[in-house]
């Protein structure tokens, strides 16, 4: 009797608006009911991950009647983009957060704490689940502070693809386990310069991806870093310096001019026979894997990035969706429904058939799922250790980024030595730090 | 941008000789109608146009300059004393005064960026304006009407396509593998040229993206100047001699200096603002080869978000443009003598 009429009380709860007594019959149609109508603003990129929401986006816009306005930028214009709306005052409402722009955002106010709507349990799918995300994912592209902004949307780690024919014919049955393998063993054998064959490509055009996948995946597997506990330099220490002089030593084995390649080449040069092997984001499986854009879809090996002296601290990368505090009340809980769908376990399958990369630990532990993407067993290994400021966080970062990639790109050149490239980064950086408050005690030390 | 007002009142005479030709009997029927429409007033005050009528005619265009022209300049003058950054909105943003230009002239990035980009200037230039009074010497020779036509028509292709697409192309066409440029180098025999990837090679490929696509802008200037010239003296003067060069000295380039000066301005102002083609192309990259000073100015302006320190960066190039202007303008330009 009582069953019967709670149900019925949920059924009412249903047509009407969200039972908020009634956490298990919580549905995002009732949450939605209040702000169908609503139409949100997003910033979306030309990616793997961003097609396939936008593939399952209709069934989100039919259940709830909230209609997802896109706006697809590329990479390089979306953080000016977004900037500028917040300070003009603009009209996103859903803001894509890069893992290295979440202390910026979240330190000017203009994203808002998930709190505000898990308090919320009008708002909040009880099957949020905030640890079923990986934690490393959430801390590193959604947290800043201990507070929670963003969830892990477009996940990515960096991963060895490799020419497993290439290597076979080299006489090696596997890929490198380490750096020093890559460079002393793997290196030489593969190198063909006559026939235009390459070892190793690492992507190295000045912007972000100088500084985040060449110039920052060789100090951590050494054990160097960017800056030490006290926020200055440490590109002069031992460490760092072996990193930097690893990466020149093994530009011998890269196809020539590798300072002009981007994400595209080099998963060019592995697609068309160039390269043996590459390091890059996770995202780039699916451009592998389509015969119309790879010539080695039957060779193509997937393997966790080498290990160096200091273990294996893979490049860590991805963006969190999160709410901007600059839309009015209704927009912000419309773009909560949204993100909180977009990320959420239920979708995750779909969203990950659909060729986007969960930040969901469920998922990947269905057997079809490891089975029928070889990427998925590096990806998670890769996850389950890491360092959240692989790249620093902080607001400063963009203006150290390029630093980075300027002098980062002269050293290679050999246009300064490594150790005089390192010295103006540091002094240079140090200068920002230092404007910044980071050494007068009025800043906390956060990356 | 001083250079403006001088620039308005002399150009028409080299802008096109069939217009001016045409022009007068126009510019008389219509003033002529004008003063009928308003004879009734007029004749008040002694058959005279009202004093305001003038200015009502030039208030649109002045207005919208101010709007998208001198406000944007006072406001990014006043941005140029303050410590202004987007991004760091704590602390609001005090005047600094002149602490943005002391660090700009100071900042050895800001130096490299400006020298290179007047290098840059210094060498496509010269080799824009004379590949295009090549051009229009040969287009000006009498004969094959036809392909003249098509020549001059496909002349306007590379001015009419957006810079940022002519930094794609040039992306393309200078790929070390797939590119075309590559592919003609191996037909002569020369082996691939790390075009993008090396320092020296990447500003060539930039400069000759960029000579690609403004000397024909040169050609059709020149080509418009030498229409200008007489057809008896000319005539008369290849009747005196057969060398061209004499020709060209004595008789076309008094009316050529007027489109020069033109020239010479506007390439100027648009080297110096030349961002979009790089940015495509290199980034600015490898390392700083190409980073001309507008492609830095972006970089502190949007990356950096610093709009104080852009600004005054902004202010120093636009003085510098104003400067170059009247230097052109006082040593090249020349009245013509008719």
């Amino acid at each position: 009797m009582k069953t019967a009429l709670l149900s019925g009380i949920a059924g009412l709860a249903l047509t009407a608006t969200a039972g908020s007594a009634l956490a298990q019959d919580w549905t995002l149609e009732g949450a939605a009911e209040p702000y169908a109508g609503t139409t949100i603003d997003a910033i979306f990129l030309d990616r793997p991950g961003y097609r396939a929401i936008i593939e399952l986006l209709p069934a989100f816009e039919e259940a709830t009647g909230i209609t997802v306005n896109y706006e697809i930028l590329p990479y390089e214009n979306s953080r000016e983009r977004q900037v500028l709306d917040f300070t003009a005052g603009g009209d996103i409402d859903v803001v894509l957060v890069d893992l290295v722009w979440i202390g910026e955002f979240a330190e000017n106010g203009w994203v808002v704490p998930i709190s505000t709507f898990t308090d919320n349990p009008d708002l909040t799918d009880p099957e949020l689940n905030l640890d079923g995300f990986f934690p490393l994912l959430l801390e590193a592209f959604g947290s800043w502070g201990g507070e929670v902004y963003g969830l892990p949307f477009d996940n990515y780690s960096g991963l060895l693809f490799y020419n497993r024919c290439m290597l076979e014919e080299a006489g090696f049955d596997g890929p490198p386990e380490t750096w020093d393998a890559l460079l002393n063993e793997y290196g030489p054998a593969l190198t063909h310069p006559e026939e235009d064959q390459y070892a190793f490509a690492l992507q190295s055009l000045r912007g972000e991806t100088q500084s985040a996948d060449s110039f920052m995946r060789v100090l951590w597997p050494f054990g160097g870093s960017l800056l030490d506990d006290t926020f200055h330099s440490n590109l002069l220490s031992d460490e760092s310096q072996a990193g930097l002089q690893f990466r020149q030593d093994l530009m011998a084995y890269m196809p020539p001019g590798i300072v002009s390649y981007d994400h595209a080449e080099a998963v060019n040069a592995l697609a068309q026979g160039q390269a043996a092997m590459i390091t890059e984001w996770s995202a780039f499986y699916s451009t592998l894997v389509d015969p119309a854009s790879s010539t080695i879809v039957d060779c193509l090996g997937v393997a966790p990035e080498p290990s160096g002296p200091a273990g294996r601290l893979p490049a860590l990368g991805g963006f969190s969706l999160a709410v901007a505090s600059q839309s009015s009340e209704e927009e912000q809980a419309a773009t909560w429904l949204f993100i909180q769908w977009a990320t959420s376990e239920a979708i995750a399958r779909d969203y990950v058939e659909a060729g986007g990369v969960s930040g969901r630990t469920s998922i990947y532990e269905e057997p079809d799922i490891r089975e029928t993407y070889m990427f998925v067993d590096p990806m998670v290994e890769s996850w389950q250790a890491g360092v959240p400021e692989f790249r620093p966080r902080f607001p400063a970062w963009p203006e150290l980024s390029d630093i980075i990639a300027e002098w980062g790109t002269r050293m290679m050149l050999g246009d300064v030595s490594i150790a005089d490239g390192a010295e103006e980064i540091g002094s240079r950086m140090e200068e920002i730090l230092d404007a910044e408050g980071y050494y007068d005690g009025s800043r906390e030390l956060l990356q | 941008m001083a250079a403006g007002p001088d620039l308005s009142k002399r150009t028409p005479s080299a802008a096109g000789p069939d217009l001016a030709k045409r022009d007068p009997p126009d510019a008389a029927q219509a003033e002529a109608g004008m003063q009928a429409k308003a004879a009734a007033k007029p004749r008040l005050r002694g058959g005279r146009i009202g004093r305001w009528t003038p200015a009502w005619f030039v208030a649109p265009a002045v207005a919208a300059l101010l709007a998208i022209g001198i406000f944007p300049l006072l406001f990014a003058l006043v941005n140029s004393f303050r410590s202004y950054n987007l991004t760091r909105t704590r602390g609001g943003h005090p005047f600094i005064w002149f602490d943005n230009y002391a660090d700009v002239l100071t900042d050895s990035s800001f130096q490299d960026a400006m020298i290179r980009t007047i290098g840059f200037l210094v060498t496509v230039l010269p080799i824009q304006v004379l590949l295009g009074m090549g051009i229009a010497l040969l287009l000006h020779k009498p004969g094959v009407g036809f392909l003249k036509t098509l020549t001059r028509l496909s002349l306007v292709v590379p001015m009419a396509t957006t810079y940022a697409v002519v930094g794609l192309i040039g992306r393309l066409l200078f790929n070390r593998d797939a590119g075309i440029v590559n592919y003609m180098a191996a037909q002569l025999g020369f082996g691939p040229i790390e075009w993008l990837g090396d320092a020296d090679m990447a500003y060539v490929a930039v400069a000759l993206m960029d000579i690609w696509q403004w000397t024909p802008f040169c050609a059709l200037v020149f080509l418009a100047g030498l229409t200008m010239v007489p057809n008896e003296v000319e005539e008369a003067a290849r009747l005196e001699t057969k060398n061209w060069t004499s020709i060209l000295r004595h008789v076309q380039l008094p009316y050529l200096l007027p489109g020069l000066t033109a020239i010479l301005i506007l390439r100027t102002a648009d080297i110096l603002k030349l961002f979009d083609m790089i940015f495509t192309m290199t980034r600015g990259g490898p390392g700083a080869a190409t980073e001309l000073v507008s492609v830095y100015i972006q970089r502190i302006g949007f990356r950096v978000f610093d709009q104080g320190a852009a600004s005054a960066q902004a202010i120093l190039l636009l003085v510098l443009t104003i400067i170059l202007s009247r230097l052109y303008i006082r040593v090249v330009y020349q009245e013509v003598q008719q």
